[in-house]
């Protein structure tokens, strides 16, 4: 309740325009935005970018913010910002669908020059449904409840539970080979 | 709203399966995140948390200075739409206390003539003159029938006479 009362007043400092209010924000949800981020594109440059223009959309969204759960406001322009993202890749493409397979193939693959370390989970994330794995990021980084995400994505929550649970399911199975 | 902790997942799952397919897929998605938590993705890089904070700075400060201009812009859209308002109603205003143009008319008629209703009652010049045009024509009728026992041309030419002094005298006035 604390925590809730006192995430309120820092989103009223940021409504203010108090840049140590945003900074604060930014210490709360970066790393959670920068994991979603991460998982999804599987590239730490691009999820640098997408953080960044995650935060700098915040300081001229906040106005738009009503009040309701801040993880899913937050998480939903997250969320826009990396399908933007995916839209922008595939329109550099000639081929379309080319350029998807190239994309969902670099979010698993470890580029030679890349020196960062691809985990285990990340090569087998890529193997999951683009939208499974979406969902399945989205419930975990942002902590939303089923109905919340459901809300969230208008999509019934029957079809989120169906989506998260083979999806989880089939990432065990593919972890535990 | 629901949040994620107070969530029963049991619950949730047991709307659409039975409890026995509830219980695995409950099962299922816990262990599922407990991978997930257990392969942390790399945390952002302080340079990258410092950048964006400078970046956001610079982003609020932008805000404000655009909040300010167009304070600034209003305000000055305002104070010339009060100049132009005054500046209108000052010319309007001039335009109606202004003097009336006033136009110049030559009248061969005396004035005093279209002043009054009753044109013989207003000027005694004209009565006269009617009075005497009257009795003109009457001696004229006179002559006219041969009723006249002297010499009736020279009394026309006389009556003539007469006429033209009062007309030329009436005129002069």
């Amino acid at each position: 309740m604390a925590e809730s009362d006192n995430l309120a007043q820092i989103i009223i400092g940021c409504k203010d325009g108090d840049a140590e209010s945003f900074s604060q924000i930014v210490d709360m949800y970066s790393r959670r935005c920068y994991g979603y981020f991460y998982r999804l594109t599987g590239n730490s440059d691009v999820s640098d970018d997408l953080l960044s223009e995650l935060f700098v959309k915040l300081v001229s969204k906040i106005s738009s913010y009503k009040g309701g759960s801040f993880e899913s406001w937050l998480f939903k322009i997250a969320s826009n910002i990396f399908h933007d993202y995916l839209r922008a890749k595939q329109r550099w493409g000639k081929l379309l669908e080319a350029q998807k397979k190239q994309l969902e193939s670099k979010i698993t693959q470890a580029r030679q020059s890349d020196s960062e370390r691809i985990d285990k989970l990340q090569i087998e994330l890529g193997k999951l449904n683009a939208d499974t794995r979406e969902l399945i990021m989205l419930r975990f980084y942002s902590q939303l409840s089923f109905k919340e995400i459901a809300k969230m994505r208008s999509e019934p929550i029957g079809s989120i539970l169906s989506k998260v649970h083979r999806g989880l399911k089939k990432l065990r199975e593919l972890m535990e080979r | 709203m629901i949040g994620r902790n107070d969530e029963e997942l049991k619950e949730l799952f047991g709307k659409f399966l039975n409890s026995q397919e509830a219980d695995r897929a409950v099962e299922d998605v816990l262990k599922g995140e407990q991978i997930l938590s257990e392969h942390p993705a790399p945390e952002p890089a302080d340079e990258l948390i410092a950048g964006i904070k400078a970046e956001i700075a610079e982003a609020v400060h932008g805000r404000r200075e655009n909040v300010l201009r167009k304070v600034v812009y209003k305000a000055l859209a305002v104070a010339a739409a009060v100049i132009i308002l005054a500046a209108i109603s000052t010319q309007l205003f001039e335009e109606d206390n202004g003097t009336p143009e006033r136009t110049y008319v030559a009248s061969l008629i005396p004035w005093s003539v279209w002043e009054g209703d009753d044109i013989t009652a207003d000027d005694a010049d004209l009565a006269t003159l009617v009075a005497e045009v009257e009795e003109i024509e009457q001696d004229l009728a006179v002559l006219q029938l041969g009723e006249d026992a002297g010499n009736g041309r020279n009394a026309v030419a006389e009556l003539e006479t007469e006429l033209i002094e009062i007309e030329s005298n009436f005129w002069k006035e």
